[in-house]
C-alpha cells in the first residue's frame, strides 16, 4: 500500500502535535516529512524515532539555548525540528555568510528539508554536513555520503550549515507516493491519535450539530 | 468614439468583507467553480459516454460515465446500494450509503473496477490509489425517490411542486479530493488545464453523479414496470440538482489555507471593482443586470429554508429584491459610472444578503471582464507559507495591529468570547464544535481561533525587546501559527477571517456558506447553526445536453417567454 503526499503530510502534522510540539511547529514537521518522503528518504521512519525518543521531553530541553554561537539543547540532543524551524527564521543570516553550527542533534536526516527551504528561499546554495555527510542544496539537492548510513543515524555529534557554491554527489530521486512500513505508520497513527477527543454521547449528539432529520 | 475616464474604484475593505455575517451572505456568480467547468466543458466540446450501467432490480450494481477532454479522459465510477432505511445517515459517522463513487484519471479496466468495488463503497475504511482523485458518496432523498420511481414505473410524470420541493433526488455528504484516502494527491494534476481553477476534480465528480442520478431512477421504475414505465420529461428532469449535507468540516478548510481563500475573495473584489469602475454601460447590459435582477427575484422566491436564521434572512432578501426592482425602473443604468452608483444605493438600502446578490449580479453581463479572473482563484500556498524570520519584532506588532485589530478590541477573558472549542472526534475523525467549560475537550483544541491566539501573541510581543521575529519565535514555539497567519495575512488582504471563530454567538454555517457559494450551490438551508443542505447543478444542462445549450446560463429560473 502506498500514501499519498497529502496524507503523509496530515499524519506527520498531527503526530507531531501528538508528540507536544506547538500547532506551528507541527505544521512545518507535517511539509518537512512530506519532502523526505518526496525525496525517497526515510523521513517517515525518522520521525517516529524521534518522537518515541522525546516522548515526554519540555521544549525547552530540546531547543536551541540560545541562537547566537553554537546552538546546543540543554537536555543534550538538539530536537531537529525545533532546530530545523529556527534554522529556516535565521535563513537569511546563513545565505548571508554566517555558519551556523549545532551541537548534537538527534535524527539529523530530518533536518534536510529544513536547509533546502532556507536555501529556496533565499535563492542562495547551502550545504549541511555532519560526520560522513554533505548534503549541498542547490539547482538541485545531492547527497555525498562517505560513511555509509551516516544519512540514517539517529543522531550526530555536530551539524554545520554554511552558504556554499556548488557540490557534489548524487542527486535526489524524486517521487510521487510514499512507502511506509506499517510497524512506522502505526508508530505516526498512535501520536496522531492523541489529538483526537474521546467520543462521548454529547459530542456524537451536539458536536456536530443534530438540527433537523438528515434521513429526508 | 472617446470613452469617459473609468475611476479608480479600490476593492472592498477586507475588515468589510472578511466579517462572518457578510461570508455567510455570499451567493453563487460567474467565478463560481461549477459555472468556471461548464464552460470549460462547453468550450472545449468534451464529449461524455455511458460505457457500463450494470444495476439490478433492487438496485445495486455499478456504473461508468467517461468525460473525453481534448487530452485526456476522467470517469466516473458509480457503485449503487440497497441501503436499510435505518443506517442512511448524512455524518461523517456513517458507515454505508445509497450510492458510492470515485472519479478515475482515464478509463478503468475491469480489473480497476474489481479493485475500487472492494474499496470504494468503504469510503474512509477503504483504499483507493493515485489513478483516483476523488471519492465520494450519496444517500437517496427519502421525501421524492420512492416518489418518483412509482410516478415514472406508472407511466406518469412526478408532480412539479413536490420535486422543487426537495429538488434533487440524491444528495451527496462528502467529497474527498487531493490525496485523501490514498487518492491522486492535487500537485500530480495541478498542473493540467482543466485543473487550474479551484475543485474542478470535485465539480466534474458531482456533475457526472448527476447524471448517473437520473439515470438510475429511470433505471429503477423500468425495471419495476418495463411495460408501462416512462423516463422523466427533459424539463422535468432539469429541475433535479445533487443536492449536499455539508457539515463542520468545511469551516476548517478555509482556516487553513488562507493563501487560497484570499484568491477567491480578491478576484471577486476585482471583478465588482472592475465593473463599479466602469464610467458608462450600453443599453443591452443595463436590460441584461434588469432581466436578471427579475430572474434573481425568483430565485429568491424559490428559496426555501426552515431554519429560523435563514428565514429571516430570506423575508430580508425578497424585500430587498422588490426594493432593487423598484429602483431599477426608474434608475439610469448606462451612464455616470451606473454601477458604482446602483452599488453605493444597495449599500445604503438593501441588507448584507440583498447586497452580496447584487455583487453577483453585476458580473452577470461582463463575461469579458469577470470570467478570465478565474484563472487567479488557484492558490501557490507555498510560496506564502514559509515565515520570515528576519521580519523586526516592531514590524509583527504593526501588522497584527492592522490585520487583527478586531480581535485585540476583545475582551478575552469574558467566557462568551472563548465559549467553543473546535475538536476532531476519535470517531471517524468527525470536526466537532463543543463547548469549552462544558465538556472536557480544550485539551483537543485545534487552531481554528486566529483572532484569540493573535491576541495572546500581541500580549507577549509588547514585553519582547525588537529584533528578528527568528529571536521571539524561539522563545514562544506556541504562537508559531498565528505568526504566519500573520504573515500571509499582511501581504494577502483576505487571507484572515476577520472575527470571532470560537464565540458563543459563531455561526459555523456561515463559514459554509462562504466556501459552497464559491462551489455555485444555491438554496442555502441551514438544518442547525453547525451543517446545512445545498443544491448542486440545479437546471443545469445535463452532459449530453451540453454541446447544444447554455453551459452558463441556468442558475436563475428564465422569465416568462424567455429560455
Amino acid at each position: 500500500m502506498t500514501w499519498s503526499l497529502n496524507e503523509i503530510e496530515g499524519l506527520s502534522r498531527k503526530a507531531a502535535r501528538g508528540a507536544g510540539l506547538s500547532w506551528g511547529l507541527a505544521e512545518e514537521v507535517g511539509k518537512a516529512t512530506r519532502w523526505l518522503c518526496a525525496a525517497g528518504l526515510p523521513g517517515a521512519e525518522a520521525l517516529a524515532g524521534l518522537l518515541r525518543q522525546n516522548d515526554g521531553a519540555d521544549y525547552e530541553t530540546l531547543c536551541p539555548l540560545d541562537d547566537t554561537g553554537t546552538w546546543a539543547a540543554k537536555g543534550g540532543a538538539l530536537c531537529p525540528l525545533i532546530s530545523g524551524a529556527a534554522i529556516c527564521d535565521h535563513a537569511k543570516d546563513i545565505a548571508d555568510g554566517k555558519t551556523l553550527e549545532l551541537g548534537q542533534t538527534s535524527f539529523p536526516l530530518l533536518l534536510l528539508p529544513y536547509v533546502a527551504a532556507a536555501a529556496q528561499d533565499n535563492e542562495t546554495t547551502l550545504t549541511l554536513e555532519w560526520p560522513g555527510l554533505t548534503v549541498t542544496f542547490g539547482a538541485e539537492t545531492c547527497i555525498n555520503q562517505t560513511i555509509p548510513g551516516a544519512l540514517d543515524h539517529d543522531s550526530a555529534a555536530g551539524v554545520r550549515i554554511t552558504s556554499a557554491s556548488a557540490g557534489d554527489g548524487t542527486p535526489l530521486a524524486p517521487v510521487t507516493r510514499g512507502d511506509i512500513a506499517p510497524e512506522i505508520a502505526q508508530i505516526l497513527t498512535e501520536f496522531a491519535h492523541r489529538t483526537y477527543a474521546p467520543d462521548t454521547a454529547q459530542s456524537r449528539l451536539a458536536g456536530a450539530g443534530a438540527g433537523l432529520s438528515d434521513n429526508d | 468614439m472617446q470613452q469617459p475616464d473609468s475611476i479608480r474604484i479600490a476593492p472592498r475593505d477586507p475588515n468589510v468583507v472578511m466579517r462572518l455575517a457578510r461570508l455567510g451572505s455570499f451567493h453563487q456568480s460567474r467565478l463560481s467553480f461549477m459555472r468556471v467547468l461548464l464552460r470549460r466543458l462547453k468550450a472545449e466540446k468534451w464529449q461524455f459516454e455511458r460505457v457500463v450501467f450494470d444495476i439490478d432490480a433492487r438496485g445495486v450494481g455499478r456504473a461508468v460515465y467517461t468525460a473525453h477532454g481534448p487530452h485526456r479522459s476522467y470517469s466516473l465510477i458509480a457503485f449503487a446500494n440497497d441501503l436499510p432505511p435505518e443506517k442512511r445517515s448524512d455524518r461523517v459517522i456513517a458507515t454505508e450509503w445509497d450510492a458510492t463513487f470515485t472519479l478515475f484519471d482515464g478509463i478503468p479496466t475491469p480489473a480497476d473496477l474489481d479493485r475500487l468495488s472492494q474499496n470504494v463503497p468503504r469510503q474512509e475504511a477503504g483504499r483507493i490509489t493515485e489513478t483516483e482523485l476523488s471519492l465520494s458518496r450519496a444517500n437517496r432523498s427519502v421525501r421524492l425517490w420512492d416518489y418518483v420511481v412509482d410516478c415514472l414505473a406508472r407511466g406518469q410524470q412526478p408532480d412539479q411542486g413536490r420535486i422543487d420541493d426537495v429538488g434533487y433526488l440524491m444528495r451527496t455528504t462528502a467529497v474527498y479530493g487531493s490525496g485523501k484516502f490514498g487518492a491522486a494527491d492535487r500537485e500530480t494534476t495541478a498542473d493540467r488545464d482543466e485543473f487550474q481553477a479551484p475543485f474542478q476534480i470535485e465539480m466534474l465528480s458531482v456533475f457526472l453523479t448527476r447524471a448517473f442520478v437520473m439515470d438510475l431512477v429511470e433505471h429503477m421504475a423500468a425495471m419495476r414496470a418495463p411495460e408501462t414505465a416512462v423516463p422523466l420529461a427533459p424539463k422535468l428532469r432539469r429541475r433535479f440538482g445533487i443536492g449536499n449535507s455539508t457539515g463542520l468540516g468545511m469551516a476548517p478548510f478555509i482556516l487553513n489555507h488562507p493563501a487560497l481563500l484570499n484568491n477567491w475573495i480578491a478576484a471577486r473584489e476585482e471583478a465588482l471593482a472592475r465593473i463599479r469602475a466602469l464610467p458608462t454601460a450600453t443599453a443591452e447590459a443595463a436590460q441584461s443586470f434588469r432581466d436578471f435582477a427579475k430572474r434573481a427575484r425568483l430565485h429568491a422566491l424559490s428559496w426555501q429554508s426552515e431554519h429560523p436564521i435563514q428565514i429571516a434572512k430570506l423575508d430580508g432578501l425578497r424585500a430587498d429584491m422588490e426594493a432593487l426592482i423598484a429602483h431599477l425602473t426608474e434608475a439610469d443604468l448606462t451612464s455616470e459610472t451606473p454601477w458604482n452608483r446602483l452599488w453605493l444605493w444597495a449599500e445604503t438600502a438593501l441588507s448584507v444578503e440583498g447586497q452580496e446578490l447584487v455583487a453577483s449580479l453585476l458580473m452577470e453581463p461582463y463575461g469579458d471582464l469577470v470570467d478570465g479572473l478565474s484563472c487567479c482563484m488557484a492558490a501557490d500556498e507555498a510560496a506564502t507559507w514559509r515565515i520570515d524570520g528576519a521580519m523586526q519584532v516592531s514590524d509583527l506588532r504593526a501588522i497584527t495591529r492592522d490585520v487583527y485589530g478586531w480581535a485585540l478590541e476583545i475582551d478575552w477573558a469574558e467566557r462568551d468570547a472563548t465559549a467553543r472549542v473546535w475538536y476532531t472526534s476519535e470517531a471517524k475523525l468527525e470536526p466537532r464544535l463543543g463547548e469549552r467549560f462544558d465538556e472536557p475537550i480544550e485539551p483537543y483544541e485545534q487552531p481554528l481561533c486566529p483572532g484569540r491566539d493573535a491576541a495572546r501573541m500581541f500580549a507577549d510581543l509588547a514585553d519582547f525587546p525588537d529584533g528578528p521575529v527568528a529571536g521571539f519565535l524561539l522563545k514562544h514555539p506556541e504562537h508559531r501559527h498565528v505568526v504566519r497567519r500573520a504573515q500571509i495575512a499582511a501581504r494577502l488582504p483576505y487571507a484572515e477571517i476577520r472575527d470571532n471563530t470560537i464565540d458563543a454567538s459563531v455561526l459555523p454555517i456561515d463559514m459554509l456558506r462562504a466556501k459552497l457559494s464559491f462551489f455555485g450551490a444555491c438554496h442555502f438551508d441551514p438544518r442547525s447553526d453547525r451543517w446545512l443542505r445545498i443544491n448542486m447543478f440545479q437546471h443545469a444542462p445535463f452532459p449530453g445536453e451540453l454541446a447544444g445549450g447554455n453551459a452558463d446560463d441556468w442558475t436563475y429560473p428564465y422569465l416568462e417567454g424567455r429560455a
